[in-house]
């Protein structure tokens, strides 16, 4: 018999509070020996949810929040609540990025004001996961949903014990926008290697000061990540609940630092932060010939650079190994669900709905233009057969569908990831703005990024 | 608490509560050549804001590709200017509003309780007056961020997160306020009206809202104008305070627009960049118009006042 | 109640509102920061109590001892140039000898009116280093371009930026100190024979000393706190501005970017020290220069 010690008062105890008490203990109890508390991560057995529960969620009156960046959710999530009217969604931009994953951390820490769902890019799935923040969602049916997406996306979004942390919305396979005629001016090919890569950044800057191969931002983690990813690099491994292996200096990092630097300090590219006023400006007059960017890049640069129409074309990225070519991604975001949620089954089945939903999926790619994470897309005639004129007729997105399925599937990323940019931005970023030793800045970003990992109480293996 | 630079203060001279006559000017002559040099520092200090001006007058592709300081070839403000009260639903009006409200029901509730508060100190004796008073001045040199989030997290479990109370409630603390008003309160209220006022048989409340009040005004002007700009002008409060765009004020905002054009990534937009310019430009202008139509108020307000050794 | 008790009890009374806010939106987080930056939240592990051990590794902390250092050299080179420049608008406003003055009193004192979220953006534009203004002049003219956002230049040019929004508040402040000088001690200088410049020196600046502590006062807090301006900027110079480019930045960086919130805490106590010497040591080396 449980004790009531301290939940006896003087007077006697009432029948409706043994019955209460017992019961909370006794499902405290349960809960313990099941495992789910705190550090743990998922239950050893993610228990599917009943068909019949989630019908029945589906059809209760339920108003749900969520936080997403994306301009003009309204249509998406209007066919969502046609087909759960009595499902309400209020739409929240609470920034983009960053500020709002500071914004979410706040909120979990405090305890409130946190939404059910959330857009998080696939990058910063792990700082979520590490504070047990995300709710696993196989027990919603998520499971069935892995043929839908393409592999490496489901890789990106999937947990060490096999939890689906969210559902994959849309991608940003990485490949290289070039003014054509820019190139034919200085008679320049295409480069399908790095090395003529760079034999191409040094005869056109030669030919013409004013103008640059690219830009390499020196303030674009994510870049420098895609370029890493594409090399081939792990530079993040987690593994058990505290162990982690950083390797941000390791010899491909190394590879990449003494070329990418070297270029710079050459002074053959440019370095300045990207998606500033003067970067903008840059574009649209013509002061770099290619830009290496992601799946999302063909559609922004004909928003922001009008007076260049016509000139770019698509390509995929020169490669290290051409016998085995590769890419990586940079952007591209999920909808994931809030494990505080008070409406796990709704958020799940939204999460599910809005991105798999073929008509739901289908819009993301015709209204905001995103480039698709589903098979199904990256395969429908139409969206690959569009050729925009911004791009001379070329068929852009078969280019970037073609990259996509090179996209390697075990990139892993750190479980804090902002630090990990601002440091890096710190290093190496300013390596690359100052002309100084990239090389040298890595071992700096390692040594960060251990001490930081340390002080947080991982257990810390270098690469 | 105000995270904001503090407000202007300066205390009242012991003589009156009206503005010293101005002195009789014996030269006629004016010195053009300091004219000049000041016209100078004067284009200086409107150089940014000529600049604010002509590029709210040109589209986004225009702001690239055109001179910085001279208007494009089509120039298009009324456009712009429908485009940014029009975005997002026409939240930018909501912004407006809601800086106008967290701005004007702060610095209202700062100026009462700095003036209650100040003459509560000035007029009265009581134990502990000089510790609290001295703890409160203290308090401005405390580093905004050491209290951000710790309010922030205490806002929190009071429920008062995403509300305009986050932003209103800190805003009402000003101390500077009270110094201000501590001092004017000492020099502008004569004992001896109190003293005859309490002989008369009135309670303490009547003559603080009677008596002190009304001889309080100029420096009760000068709280509550300072405040109101302070609030108006917050960032790094409302930044952390709210998460729906739909309660920000007019500068986090703004930087919310600004961010979207200068992030990365699927969903950015560099067409942000002419309505961040055209709202910058919007939103300035009622401060100026209010600076401009109530200067002869805080400026009597401020040269009412001396100061004091 | 007694008249008399009436009025003992008003003073307290009156003060209350305003303590009661100040308690529980300044004291009370204050006293929270206080603990949390006796413990550590680490993400394995959780909250520890680490006691002063925050304050060790802060003392010994290379980035904020930088931060500190450059606040420290933006105080000695900016607040006394900004001061001046205050100084020499309110003599010139009060000296009756400028013509349009109510106009240039108002231009000068309209930058306080701009948010700085604005201030920056505008700024931040008119340095750029290939489109911005100044720099297609000087391209134009055929001069080198100065690169307002790089390494050497960005603590000048910040101190730019903040010159251009305060020194009109510093003005006005001067200025309503100047035009309460009593009228008799200009007759009386004007008949010992006077001139403009024995004026201003011999009559107005003595008046203006405690005017010229006040702006001093807030303006060694001000830019011991400075954030906002670099905060601003470091879109656009990420490179120059580093998350710890001043100690309130860092504080914040760590907080917000690091959730290292208690290390947080810590720093912005030791900072609250700093900015607290500093005060002490202008407020007394004000004072004992005033005493003969």
């Amino acid at each position: 018999m449980p004790n009531f010690a301290s939940a006896s008062t003087p007077s006697p105890m009432s029948r409706r509070l043994f019955l209460s008490t017992t019961g909370a203990l006794s499902l405290g109890a349960a809960l313990t020996a099941c495992g789910g508390g705190d550090s743990g991560g998922s239950s050893a057995a993610a228990k599917p949810v009943a068909q019949a529960d989630i019908d029945k969620a589906m059809k209760t009156p339920t108003e749900l929040t969520f936080w997403t960046w994306v301009p003009n959710i309204a249509k998406e999530v209007a066919l969502f609540e046609k087909k759960y009217p009595a499902v309400k969604i209020k739409v929240v931009n609470a920034g983009q990025g960053t500020p709002q994953y500071t914004k979410l951390r706040t909120a979990l820490k405090a305890g409130s004001g946190a939404p059910d769902m959330v857009q998080i890019e696939y990058q910063a799935i792990p700082t979520f996961t590490i504070t047990n923040s995300l709710l696993d969602l196989r027990p919603y049916g998520a499971s069935a949903l892995k043929s839908t997406f393409v592999d490496w996306t489901w890789g990106q979004v999937s947990g060490t014990d096999g939890e689906i942390w969210a559902i994959p919305q849309d991608t940003g396979p990485m490949g290289m926008l070039y003014r054509k005629d820019i190139f034919d001016k200085h008679g320049i090919e295409v480069p399908t290697t790095w090395d003529e890569f760079a034999a191409a950044a040094r005869k056109l800057h030669k030919a013409d000061p004013d103008v640059y191969l690219t830009n390499l931002a020196a303030n674009q983690v994510a870049a420098w990540h895609g370029l890493l990813w594409q090399a081939g690099a792990k530079p993040y491994a987690t593994s058990g609940k505290s162990d982690i292996t950083i390797s941000v200096d390791d010899a491909v990092s190394r590879k990449l630092g003494a070329y990418w630097g070297g270029l710079a300090k050459e002074g053959v590219i440019g370095v300045e932060p990207d998606f500033t006023d003067s970067w903008y400006a840059a574009l649209n007059k013509g002061k770099y010939a290619t830009w290496i960017t992601a799946a999302w890049g063909p559609v922004f640069l004909s928003g922001s650079a009008k007076a260049t129409a016509g000139k770019w074309r698509a390509a995929p990225l020169p490669q290290w190994d051409t016998a085995k070519p590769s890419s990586g991604n940079w952007g591209g975001s999920t909808t994931a669900v809030i494990r505080s949620t008070k409406n796990p089954i709704a958020a799940a089945v939204f999460a599910q709905f809005l991105n798999s939903d073929p008509a739901s999926a289908k819009m993301f790619a015709t209204e905001q233009f995103f480039f698709p994470a589903t098979k199904a897309l990256l395969t429908d005639a139409e969206f690959v057969g569009d050729a925009p004129s911004f791009y001379g007729g070329q068929k852009v997105n078969q280019v970037f569908a073609d990259v996509s399925s090179t996209v390697n599937s075990s990139f892993q990323w750190p479980p804090f990831l902002d630090q990990a940019a601002t440091d890096w931005t710190e290093t190496v970023g300013k390596s690359l703005a100052d002309h100084t030793d990239t090389v040298r800045a890595l071992g700096s970003w390692q040594s960060r990024l251990t001490t930081y990992a340390k002080n947080q109480g991982f257990t810390v293996k270098g690469g | 608490m105000t995270t904001t630079t503090p407000p202007a203060t300066t205390a009242p001279k012991a003589t009156a509560a009206e503005p010293t006559p101005r002195r009789t000017r014996h030269r006629s002559r004016r010195s053009t050549p300091l004219t000049i040099a000041m016209l100078a520092a004067l284009g200086y200090f409107l150089l940014p804001l000529c600049w604010l001006l002509i590029a709210s007058t040109k589209s986004t592709q225009d702001l690239f590709n055109s001179f910085g300081l001279w208007f494009s070839h089509a120039p298009q403000l009324l456009t712009n200017v429908k485009e940014t009260f029009t975005q997002d639903d026409g939240v930018f009006v909501h912004w407006l509003l809601n800086t106008a409200l967290y701005a004007v029901v702060s610095a209202l509730g700062a100026a009462l309780l700095a003036a209650a508060g100040g003459y509560g100190f000035a007029k009265f004796r009581f134990r502990g007056d000089r510790l609290a008073f001295n703890l409160v001045l203290g308090a401005v040199m405390v580093p905004t961020t050491a209290l951000a989030i710790p309010t922030y997290l205490l806002f929190a479990k009071a429920g008062l997160v995403n509300t305009p109370w986050a932003i209103i409630l800190p805003s009402l603390v000003n101390p500077f306020g009270l110094y201000l008003m501590r001092i004017y309160a000492a020099d502008a209220v004569p004992d001896s009206l109190l003293e005859a006022a309490r002989i008369d048989g009135a309670g303490e409340a009547r003559i603080f809202f009677r008596i002190a009040l009304r001889l309080l005004g100029p420096g009760l002007v000068t709280v509550l104008l300072f405040t109101l700009v302070a609030t108006w002008n917050n960032y790094f409060l409302p930044l952390i305070m709210l998460n729906d765009p739909n309660l920000y004020p007019i500068t986090v905002g703004l930087a919310s627009w600004a961010a979207q054009a200068q992030n990365g990534g699927a969903g950015a937009s560099s067409d942000m960049l002419a309505l961040v310019v055209t709202g910058s430009l919007l939103s300035i202008v009622p401060l100026v118009v209010a600076f401009l139509m109530l200067q002869r108020y805080w400026q009597s307000g401020l040269a009412a006042g001396g100061v004091k050794q | 109640m007694s008249a008399v008790r009436r009025r003992r009890m008003a003073g307290p009374l009156f003060v209350a509102p305003f303590l009661t806010l100040f308690l529980l939106l300044f004291l009370a987080p204050l006293g929270y920061a206080a603990y949390l930056s006796l413990f550590q939240n680490r993400l394995i592990g959780g909250n520890v109590f680490v006691g002063l051990d925050n304050y060790t590794q802060a003392l010994g902390d290379p980035q904020l001892l930088h931060g500190v250092g450059r606040v420290a050299l933006f105080f000695v080179i900016q607040v006394p140039l900004m001061l001046l420049l205050a100084l020499l608008f309110a003599l010139a406003l009060d000296s009756g000898l400028l013509r349009l003055a109510r106009l240039i009193r108002l231009g000068i004192f309209v930058p306080y009116a701009v948010p700085s979220v604005v201030a920056a953006l505008m700024w931040g534009y008119l340095y750029g280093p290939d489109f911005g203004p100044f720099a297609q002049l000087s391209h134009d003219l055929g001069l080198p371009a100065p690169d307002f956002l790089s390494d050497g230049w960005m603590l000048g040019s910040l101190a730019n930026i903040v010159t251009w929004e305060f020194v009109g508040y510093n003005m006005i402040i001067l200025y309503a100190a100047l035009r309460t000088i009593p009228q008799e001690l200009y007759e009386a200088a004007a008949m010992d024979g006077a001139g403009a410049w024995r004026i201003a020196w011999s009559v107005k600046l003595p008046a203006l000393k405690p005017a010229l502590l006040l702006t001093l006062l807030f303006s060694v807090i001000g830019s011991f706190q400075l954030f906002n301006e670099p905060n601003l900027l470091m879109k656009i110079a990420p490179d120059v501005i580093s998350s710890s480019y001043t100690a309130n930045l860092y504080a914040y960086s760590l907080a917000f970017t690091g959730q290292q919130v208690n290390y947080a805490a810590t720093v912005s106590f030791l900072l609250g020290l700093v900015i607290v010497f500093a005060s002490y040591a202008v407020l007394l080396t004000a004072n004992r220069r005033r005493t003969p």
